[in-house]
């Protein structure tokens, strides 16, 4: 197995009937990267991101983390390598805050209750809300309950954590709470790929730009070459719009 | 008026008349409580072959599911009965009362299975796909996260429905079954208390008690399981 590459996606392509979203992207993922995917919004950004964990199954190419592919078989064990964090946050209503941390490790019987609590009750002080461990989601705000979806990727410790628009649901507040978390992950060497609005925090935090249009990859690059000397047209023209 | 009072003690101290009363109410019970057992059950399994995913081993028992409610839902009640009595159970000597507990309880199902599915469907996707994130199992997620959330808003409509059934069954008098609608009539005929109104009330009171007690108890499940809802402190 190549151990420097992490994923590598390759011709993948998603339609939804007639209406073909994904049109034969290819994408790799080295470790330590952290790619910001920009683009108009419906050029098919969050699908791509949902297609690499199979949360919308692929139509067709292939998504290979490791070295293993991804297929129908072994998905579930691949999603707990693949950390998930959704714009509209997607706690489990019907359980405490506590209780979404530990329900995946548990179930998937990699972590002993009491371990997981521990690890549970650890990261819930490193952000502040230990006191919360008990409450149900309806009870916190929407940051705390975009960063306890943060925690709750990581309980597993994901080999690649995908962020869907993360703060785009958020008071601009919050939005400040949650960066600043997904900026220490970055520090800590996570490997990550998120798709966002937030021009200034993927020009910091990016080390990639990948620039996606009507179901392809028109332009990628660092983040200096990418807002300072974009080559297409087409994200010349984003960039005018956003900046 | 005084009559309407004298009427309503004779009612209760002719030992006769109110023994038929308490033999109608439990029939009425017993038919209405298997035909809610039966709703339940039968929906629920109706409502999870609709609701789950397209496969090729489900094509056929999600369309026999669909055909089921279109056609129970879209004819009357005591045509249902009627059929059950006089076509399909037309044997001598079957007991009615297992012939109106099917009639009732087939019935029911289907429109159990409307709420079921309605309240399976309510929960939002996301919830789904947080647990597909997670590596969860189907099974795992629906037990552990759709499912106790599409309770709370099954149980309102479930408790409704519960509630219809109960009333419905005043029907089988229409077949000759002497539950608490018929005792009441019976009671009331001229060759017993020659008076309509006093049973006829005091059968409304006792529909209107089992539903009463009914009502609160699902009020009752409905506050425990908002919990999640509300503020919690510790």
């Amino acid at each position: 197995m190549n151990s420097d590459t992490d994923l590598k996606i390759k011709n993948l392509r998603k339609s939804f009937g007639s209406n073909k979203v994904l049109n034969g992207i290819d994408f790799e993922l080295k470790e330590g990267e952290r790619v910001v995917v920009l683009g108009p919004s419906g050029s098919g950004k969050s699908t791509f991101l949902r297609c690499i964990n199979w949360i919308e199954e692929p139509t067709s190419g292939e998504i290979v983390l490791d070295g293993v592919r991804i297929t129908e078989k072994n998905v579930r064990k691949m999603r707990r390598s693949i950390g998930m964090v959704f714009q509209h946050f997607n706690l489990i209503n019907n359980l405490t805050v506590m209780d979404n941390l530990t329900l995946a490790p548990v179930k998937l019987k990699l972590m002993k209750r009491d371990v997981a609590k521990k690890r549970a009750e650890k990261l819930l002080k490193h952000i502040g809300l230990l006191d919360k461990a008990n409450a149900f989601p309806a009870s916190l705000s929407g940051g705390q309950k975009q960063r306890v979806a943060i925690i709750r990727a990581m309980m597993l410790s994901p080999e690649v954590l995908l962020f869907d628009e993360p703060t785009s649901a958020l008071d601009p507040e919050s939005i400040g709470d949650v960066l600043s978390l997904i900026r220490e992950l970055a520090s800590r060497g996570m490997t990550f790929i998120i798709v966002t609005h937030e021009m200034g925090f993927a020009k910091e935090i990016a080390t990639r730009i990948v620039f996606i249009d009507k179901g392809k990859i028109i332009e990628e690059g660092a983040p200096e070459e990418f807002f300072n000397h974009p080559k297409t047209p087409r994200v010349k023209e984003f960039l005018k719009k956003v900046l | 008026m005084n009559n309407f009072f004298f009427k309503i003690g004779e009612l209760f101290s002719t030992p006769g008349y109110i023994n038929s009363l308490l033999h109608g109410f439990l029939l009425t019970i017993q038919i209405a409580y298997f035909a809610i057992l039966i709703g339940i059950l039968l929906g629920t399994i109706i409502a999870l072959v609709d609701t789950a995913r397209p496969s090729k081993w489900l094509v056929i028992p999600k369309f026999i599911c669909r055909i089921y409610t279109t056609v129970i839902r879209g004819t009357p009640m005591a045509l249902q009965l009627f059929i059950m009595f006089f076509v399909i159970f037309a044997i001598k000597g079957f007991p009615s009362i297992i012939t109106a507990i099917l009639a009732f309880g087939l019935n029911s199902a289907a429109y159990t299975a409307e709420i079921i599915r309605g309240g399976i469907l309510s929960v939002d996707k996301g919830q789904t796909e947080a647990g597909l994130a997670l590596g969860l199992s189907r099974k795992t997620i629906f037990m552990k996260i759709v499912a106790p959330q599409a309770i709370k808003n099954i149980i309102p409509a479930l408790g409704n429905e519960i509630v219809t059934v109960i009333k419905e069954t005043a029907i089988v008098s229409m077949v000759g079954m002497y539950d608490l609608n018929m005792a009441a009539k019976d009671i009331g005929s001229g060759q017993n208390m020659a008076s309509y109104i006093v049973p006829m009330f005091v059968a409304a009171l006792f529909y209107l008690g089992i539903i009463y007690v009914i009502t609160f108890i699902v009020k009752r499940i409905e506050k425990s399981l908002r919990k999640s809802d509300l503020r919690a402190e510790k």
